[in-house]
């Protein structure tokens, strides 16, 4: 252990030597190699501008990491970021997947792929190649396939609804004083919200002693939503469920609602999911109308990244950090510390590592730990809540994670 | 199977082989990946070839079957276990079914119709596969029987087995495109009503045509779900699906078997490695590099690029060929001399009856009452001014239009209300007045159409269009294409394609038009020569001169009815026939 130690001292020693006093190309010979991570995410094509926010996170994380002194357990090996684009159709995403495998040999690990469908047809082809690959998707038949190779970092889409509800109305009752008793369901019949919307109406509402009084699904793009709104204001629920996907379908809604005199969280609004917390509902809806919205989203800027959304928004020109920009950041420390702890740069030692992982509490994704169960789910994954305030989405709940305190409109 | 046909087969044989050396060869598992979709690529682009290519029926929505096909191969085996090798068989019996249940009500429409009515299937499809809940599903991986499921661990195998579905899919076109089947779907593309009057029943091979494409696209479809392992109605039942199969036979060229091939080979590795190379520097160019090489191409070769080099390499032939085409057309113009103006027929037994047949469009009363009988191996002219209701007659007498009223009888038979290709079998030819010929077509093939409703076989049929061939004077050109014809040719080509059907009554509408003097007459020695030999003729025309001498009899229309109808001298003297013709004032000048 000692003579370990003291070989690796003589050789950093020896090379703070070599690289002030030998030319730079000797100098560049004798750094140890560097390590590649791969990165695929759509950076091209109609989910090109999530995929770059996660990019952005991933460089962050990438530069942290280096500058910190890279890989310890590997001399100081430098990380290195592969980016990949994995297009905007399934068959792009695989055949980038393919080529990831074959042609970046080198790679220890990877992160990807945005959507749900993506990463199932990435995951098929780095599970025969043994590449670990981390994800933010949701979707729960990523990790129930019997794949080694995969780690969901995200609460799968069915937890998230289970654990959404209580937290809502632990909300509710502690800002408002009184619990929510009726709730309206508006949701659009893409597959992301339908699939929260069932879990709701299939149990989850009767379990949360939640009556449903209005349910609607519409077909994107809304034309009008006066008639949607009609129907809430007679029935007054004490929550709204709205999930839209499409950015127009949030703005007509919203601006109908003020209209009725619903708005500005007189009757409290609730989404599932990122839509509508992107930056780019700033460019249609005014920061009046969205005051007071609340979104349930897998992981955000919250408390304890202050300095990353500040690197963020100084460095990329991003308003606010959404959950794409802070669990790509985490995904690359995660890699990080299983490079450390299986001490080698092989894909095959390095899942072992992330499969045998327990790192304790998490600090970029929200609650639980980094630790993976059996499946390859993250353990006590948890979520957060993302409340629209003053033309800024931010993190309201978990408390230890809030950055702000949820307000509740009384009326 | 003839050595011709043998022969035939050979390139594609000699593709598919280097095709498999090159991919064995390969080993990186990416570029192994681009060369299993190159074929799936070019066969989903072939079956839409074999519906569209060959009828001219554009389809937008082929995804609808390659879909089916996939959600076949992963739903067998997720809910039934069963393995590809089965599902794939069985995936192109659904696909077929599907063709079938999709082209009866949709054939009923035409042109753009049918294009934007194709469209809607893969998308309401897509809603349903939405609905059901199947929006991602993924194949179970199966680690101890990987070869039962068809999971390769090289992925070799699945190139090769791409390849052989690509192979099977290249000669069955080739059989088709040769035989009767083949020869039917390019008359529909030519002119779907010149087909039908050529007795070919239309609706029944267009939807052999699409069950048969859209069990090839199925098939291929559930071998392309093998390969992506996992299926989303977006990347099965998409729009980009269907335009993938529109992109790779129009880049490579229509109606021809290579097209799809060749379009595949160029189009699908060149997206890869534009995604790969110049998507990695600058994200999205590659769709942008990608649709201006596309552009480029169409604006050059509009047919796509197979025919545009067909014509480059037949242009630098062409010296040698241009020669040998004038030395052999001499002795066909000199069978057209002039012969002695035939015995007019005596009035025989009718074999073509009109009693009293009406139609009208609306308010435009089009054909009234018209009542005549047409003698066997007789001459008759039917004139009368634009709008007479001439070509309205013929069609009603060929099954185009129903009458309102009266009937049809053939050798005494009731045969108003049937179909154009029934009437044809009935023995009833018809040529039109707007010539429509398949202008890469040899002449001998265009008229062998015309020879399948009295042929049993494909080599009875050639005969019979050898001898129609012959009949009309052009023997000696009958492997020219038809775009290289003049109008006088072309005009014959039409006799002959309608004589090909062993018609004994000919209806033929204005085969003069558009013709010199000269050539006028060469034609109306072929048609009197016709006459000789037995024809039943009606024929239509504007020019009365070369009528004259041609015509038994004639029968006058104005506005839908007849006005007369006689010998040619008597009628051409008509008071009545002159004011049709040229307005009351004329009639002073009338020779009484």
């Amino acid at each position: 252990m000692t003579g370990r130690n003291r070989t690796t001292v003589t050789r950093r020693t020896l090379l703070v030597g070599a690289s002030s006093t030998l030319i730079a190309s000797r100098a560049w010979a004798q750094q140890p190699p560097e390590v590649k991570v791969g990165l695929l995410v759509p950076i091209s094509g109609l989910y090109a501008r999530p995929g770059t926010v996660m990019r952005e996170g991933a460089e962050m994380a990438v530069d942290h990491i280096n500058a910190q002194g890279g890989i310890k357990a590997l001399g100081g090996a430098k990380l290195k970021l592969v980016v990949l684009d994995s297009g905007d159709t399934t068959e792009k995403a695989k055949n980038a997947a393919q080529r990831m495998v074959a042609q970046e040999s080198d790679l220890v690990a990877a992160s990807g792929a945005y959507l749900s469908s993506f990463t199932l047809a990435v995951t098929e082809v780095t599970e025969r190649a043994n590449l670990p690959v981390l994800t933010l998707s949701y979707s729960d038949l990523i990790t129930d396939r019997g794949f080694k190779y995969v780690f969901q970092t995200s609460a799968t889409a069915g937890s998230q609804a289970r654990q959404a509800l209580p937290q809502i109305i632990k909300l509710a009752e502690t800002a408002s004083g009184k619990r929510p008793r009726s709730v309206a369901i508006l949701t659009d019949n893409t597959a992301a919200s339908i699939a929260s919307a069932k879990s709701m109406r299939e149990g989850l509402l009767a379990e949360n002693q939640l009556q449903l009084i209005v349910d609607e699904t519409f077909t994107p793009p809304l034309a009008d939503a006066t008639s949607l709104v009609q129907k809430i204001r007679s029935a007054k629920p004490d929550l709204l469920f709205f999930l839209p996907t499409v950015i127009s379908d949030a703005k007509l809604l919203l601006e109908k609602m003020n209209e009725f005199g619903l708005g500005q969280g007189k009757v409290p609004t609730i989404s599932f999911g990122i839509a509508i917390a992107e930056p780019d509902m700033l460019q249609t809806v005014s920061p009046e109308l969205l005051q007071g919205v609340l979104t349930c989203v897998a992981s955000w800027g919250a408390k304890g990244h202050e300095a990353l959304i500040a690197e963020l928004k100084s460095r990329y020109k991003e308003p606010w950090m959404t959950q794409n920009a802070i669990s790509t950041y985490g995904d690359m420390w995660v890699i990080k510390d299983a490079l450390e702890k299986a001490g080698s740069a092989d894909r095959v030692a390095v899942a072992e590592a992330l499969r045998n992982m327990d790192a304790g509490p998490s600090k970029y994704y929200p609650l639980g730990e980094i630790k993976f169960d059996d499946k390859g789910r993250r353990v006590g994954a948890g979520m957060t809540i993302v409340q629209w305030q003053s033309g800024v989405p931010v993190t309201v709940f978990p408390p230890e994670l809030a950055l702000a305190q949820p307000f509740w409109p009384k009326s | 199977m003839t050595v011709h046909q043998l022969r035939s087969l050979v390139p594609a044989l000699v593709f598919t082989i280097t095709y498999a050396a090159i991919s064995l060869s390969v080993t990186n598992s990416y570029y192994q990946l681009v060369l299993t979709l190159v074929p799936v690529w070019a066969v989903f682009g072939l079956s839409w070839n074999l519906l569209s290519g060959y009828t001219g029926l554009i389809s937008f929505g082929h995804a609808a079957f390659f879909g089916i096909g996939a959600y076949t191969t992963a739903l067998g085996q997720i809910y039934f276990d069963l393995s590809p090798w089965l599902l794939i068989p069985v995936a192109a019996m659904l696909g077929g079914i599907a063709g079938l249940l999709i082209g009866f009500p949709t054939f009923r429409l035409q042109g753009h119709y049918f294009a934007l009515a194709m469209l809607a299937y893969p998308l309401a499809i897509l809603y349903v596969f939405e609905w059901l809940g199947f929006q991602e599903v993924t194949l179970p991986i199966k680690r101890d029987a990987p070869i039962a499921y068809m999971q390769f661990a090289d992925p070799r195998l699945y190139t090769l087995l791409a390849l052989a579905i690509m192979l099977a899919t290249i000669l069955l076109t080739r059989v088709i495109e040769r035989s009767r089947f083949g020869m039917a779907l390019l008359a529909i593309k030519q002119n779907e009503a010149a087909a039908e009057a050529a007795g070919i029943n239309t609706l029944a091979w267009k939807l052999r045509a699409i069950t048969l494409s859209g069990a090839i696209a199925a098939a291929i479809g559930a071998f392309y779900a093998q390969v992506l392992l996992v299926v989303t109605p977006q990347s099965v039942f998409g729009m980009l699906v269907s335009a993938q199969a529109l992109t790779v036979a129009m880049f490579g060229g229509v109606g021809t078997v290579w097209g799809p091939v060749i379009g595949s080979v160029i189009l699908i590795p060149l997206a890869e490695i534009l995604h790969a190379e110049a998507g990695a520097r600058f994200p999205g160019i590659q769709g942008v590099i990608f649709g201006f090489a596309i552009v480029c191409v169409i604006l050059v070769a509009p047919e796509g690029l197979f025919w545009k080099l067909r014509d480059l390499l037949r242009k630098r032939l062409a010296p040698k060929a241009a020669a040998m085409v004038d030395g052999s057309q001499a002795p066909a113009t000199t069978v057209m001399s002039p012969r002695p103006a035939r015995q007019r027929a005596a009035t025989g037994e009718v074999v073509l009856e009109v009693r009293n047949l009406s139609r009208s469009f609306g308010g435009l009363k089009a054909v009234q009452n018209v009542s005549f009988k047409l003698h066997k191996n007789e001459i008759l002219g039917i004139i009368g001014p634009n709008g007479a209701g001439k070509t309205t007659l013929f069609n009603l007498l060929n099954g185009f239009l129903r009458p309102n009223q009266g009937e049809v009888l053939i050798d005494g038979r009731n045969m108003s209300g049937e179909r154009p290709h029934t009437i044809c079998e009935a023995g009833v030819g018809r040529t039109f007045q707007v010539m429509r010929p398949f202008l890469r077509m040899s002449i001998l093939d265009s008229v062998v159409v015309g020879a399948y409703v009295r042929a049993r076989t494909d080599e009875e049929a050639r005969k019979l269009a050898a001898d129609a061939v012959a009949r009309v004077g052009l023997s000696a050109v009958a492997d020219r294409v038809a775009g290289e014809l003049s109008t006088k040719e072309l005009r014959l080509m039409e006799l002959a394609r309608a004589l090909a059907g062993q018609p004994r009554i000919l209806l033929l509408d204005e085969t003069l038009a558009g013709l010199g003097h000269g050539e006028a007459d060469e034609v109306v020695a072929v048609i009197q020569q016709l006459a000789r030999d037995g024809m039943t003729i009606a024929i239509i025309e504007h020019t009365m001169q070369a009528m004259v001498r041609l015509v038994d009899s004639f029968l006058v229309l104005d506005h839908g009815a007849v006005i007369t109808e006689g010998e040619p001298e008597v009628v051409t003297r008509d008071g009545r026939v002159i004011e049709a013709y040229l307005g009351k004032k004329w009639m002073a000048h009338a020779p009484h």
